[in-house]
């Protein structure tokens, strides 16, 4: 957990110092009269504390309880990669595209791209999952979803 | 007296057909999740909070307490089929209960799994309705240092019984306690670490966080290995343990019981842990345990009364005190709170319909188990047929919908998947997501009781020095 333990232990660090930063600028206040920033320095000022002491265990190579892991696989990563940029991207899109189109998108992406399976299973999937999820979400539950291009069509 | 009259009430609440048909929808949607491996019950809780705006918050806790019962049954039944647990309190039926299936003895374990669950489950229900009102009475005299100190403790156990590193774990909660700061600040209305950004003005959202820490991340790493899974294709048949298993198992149950509903209760103890400790026990009272693992059904009966016990104990300190045991709780608590409820020791007197109501559906939802979880069993042996990489779209899409449907604003979403990667991460660099979680529900209580208490003019800060 050496290396890994590195690297996270730096990033807290940075974390803790930006948020007792912050904190700071806040207004502590004093003891009796708290002010907005008060426990969140205190509280980052701990976490900094225990960065440091995660840092300093990884460098000095200590062997911690954890078994040690690889942190990234190979092409796997590529998948989980491009699989939160689709849904990066269907958050983005949602309400200038529309649910319905946005989601038959993210269906064939998935089903056809990533997961690789044939065109005529991927679109019928999609077009299936599509139709069911907006008759679950938007008819029976009325949740509102956008309607993007769709608008003219007025479901 | 008193406590039958409180009963017939929650009764009353209960039997009414829309509970009726909410408790059933949890239980259903609880052990079907239970089922699926890789998606536990926090995750289908969070998904589903959304999903229970429409309907009163007693409605809505009943369905949502009916998915975590529920999902302790479900998880046994992959367990015992696939060797695959359902989620983790179910990781010790895996041991004894898919050697029994491998002898061709899955009906015995299934059945004496639901039956054990059963008998836990209601005993749970029973100490809930008798311990319930009294812990309340007590918390009544508690003032702000007081909260402080035990959420502190929560979380403290909760740290201290988390998996992996309990450092990590400490600095996950500090984090957790500092994004329940994000948005503005009651007392001073100033904006706190927004930084303008626009979806960080109303802090960060509890149902987001959760769905993208528990939901989003553990598809991301279900994605990194292929899961493999063989099932038991042979027919189930005979459900019903016979009068040896019974003999063999009525012990394990009783002690897996009681065990599990004190463990439950504890901050930071919860289901899985009782299943453990309930599994450790058995063998070690056992006369032949040379048994366990290769079939033993008291290694089955024990950790299953265990785990549904603690489901059922891990309810008392929210409901009495407001304070979540578990993860689980944590959104339940959540929950409440978006439903306008203020958690804590006058949630019995000013909200009776709901306290005794969901004691009494909990008494319901057991029962429906029970009846549902025996033959329904073909069809969960169904849905586990149903490929992976049909079930992570689904997931996902869930989601996204659950997320945006929030608020109708695409800023919960990114925020769920800004936590997705979060959690995923820290799932590969070995942090705990509980105490986070934990400390992001609790962190606006914890900083009001923490300012009050020093604001006030007649405290010192030793009573919060003491909860140390």
């Amino acid at each position: 957990m050496g290396k890994a333990d590195r690297i996270s232990g730096i990033f807290w660090l940075v974390f803790a110092v930006f948020i007792g930063v912050q904190s700071y600028r806040l207004g502590l206040g004093t003891l009796h009269k708290p002010g907005p920033g008060f426990l969140f320095f205190w509280t980052g000022i701990i976490l900094a504390i225990m960065s440091l002491i995660v840092l300093l265990r990884a460098w000095s190579g200590k062997k911690t309880e954890e078994p040690g892991i690889s942190i990234f696989g190979t092409q796997n990563t590529r998948k989980i990669l491009f699989v939160l940029i689709s849904l990066f991207l269907y958050a983005r899109f949602m309400e200038t595209i529309g649910f319905i189109p946005v989601t038959l998108l993210l269906f064939v992406f998935l089903l056809g791209i990533i997961e690789k399976k044939k065109w005529f299973y991927t679109i019928f999937v999609s077009v299936v999952v599509t139709v069911a999820a907006y008759l679950i979400f938007e008819t029976w539950l009325k949740s509102q979803l956008p309607k993007g291009l769709l608008d003219f069509l007025r479901f | 007296m008193d406590m039958i009259q409180n009963v017939l009430y929650g009764f009353q609440v209960a039997l009414q057909p829309l509970n009726l048909i909410y408790c059933f929808f949890g239980v259903l949607i609880g052990t079907l999740v239970g089922v699926l491996p890789g998606l536990g019950p926090a995750a289908a809780i969070a998904l589903l909070l959304p999903s229970t705006f429409k309907a009163t918050p007693v409605s809505a806790i009943i369905m949502l307490a009916g998915i975590y019962y529920g999902a302790m049954y479900g998880g046994s039944t992959t367990s015992i089929l696939v060797n695959i647990p359902g989620e983790a309190a179910s990781v010790v039926t895996c041991l004894d209960g898919h050697q029994m299936a491998l002898r061709g003895r899955a009906g015995p374990a299934l059945g004496i799994a639901a039956f054990g669950s059963f008998i836990a489950g209601t005993f749970a229900v029973i100490a809930l309705t008798l311990v319930g009102p009294f812990l309340s009475g007590i918390a009544l005299r508690f003032g702000p240092p007081e909260f402080f100190a035990l959420m502190i403790v929560g979380i403290m156990v909760l740290t201290f019984l988390s998996s992996g590193s309990m450092l990590k774990a400490l600095m996950m909660a500090a984090v957790g306690l500092i994004l329940g700061g994000v948005g503005m600040d009651s007392i001073s209305g100033r904006y706190r670490f927004t930084f303008n950004i626009q979806v960080l003005l109303d802090g960060v959202g509890l149902v987001p966080a959760v769905m993208g820490l528990f939901g989003i991340s553990e598809v991301l790493e279900n994605l990194e290995t292929e899961i493999k899974r063989e099932i038991l294709t042979e027919k189930v048949k005979n459900l019903l343990p016979s009068l040896k298993d019974w003999a063999e198992s009525i012990w394990p149950i009783l002690r897996g019981t009681v065990l599990g509903f004190f463990m439950g209760i504890i901050p930071g103890g919860g289901a899985i842990i009782s299943s453990f400790a309930s599994y450790a026990i058995e063998k070690k009272v056992s006369k032949h345990p040379e048994e366990f693992g290769k079939g033993a059904i008291a290694g089955v009966a024990g950790p299953e009364a265990a785990n549904n016990a603690a489901a059922g104990g891990s309810f008392i300190p929210l409901l009495t005190l407001g304070i979540p045991a578990n993860a689980v709780m944590a959104i339940f608590l959540g929950a409440l709170m978006i439903h306008g409820l203020q958690p804590g020791p006058l949630l019995m007197s000013r909200a009776p319909d709901l306290f005794w109501g969901t004691i009494v559906s909990m008494y319901i939802g057991n029962g429906m188990l029970l009846v549902l979880n025996l033959p329904l069993i073909p069809l969960w042996v169904m849905v586990l047929r149903v490929p992976y990489y049909i079930l992570y779209p689904l997931i996902l899409l869930f989601c996204l919908i659950g997320s945006y449907s929030i608020g109708n604003n695409t800023g919960d979403v990114l925020i769920m998947l800004t936590f997705g990667i979060l959690g995923y991460l820290m799932r590969k660099f070995r942090y705990d997501g509980a105490p986070l979680v934990l400390a992001l529900v609790l962190g606006g209580e914890l900083e009001s009781s923490f300012r009050q208490s020093l604001i006030s003019p007649s405290s010192s800060p030793v009573p919060l020095l003491l909860g140390f």
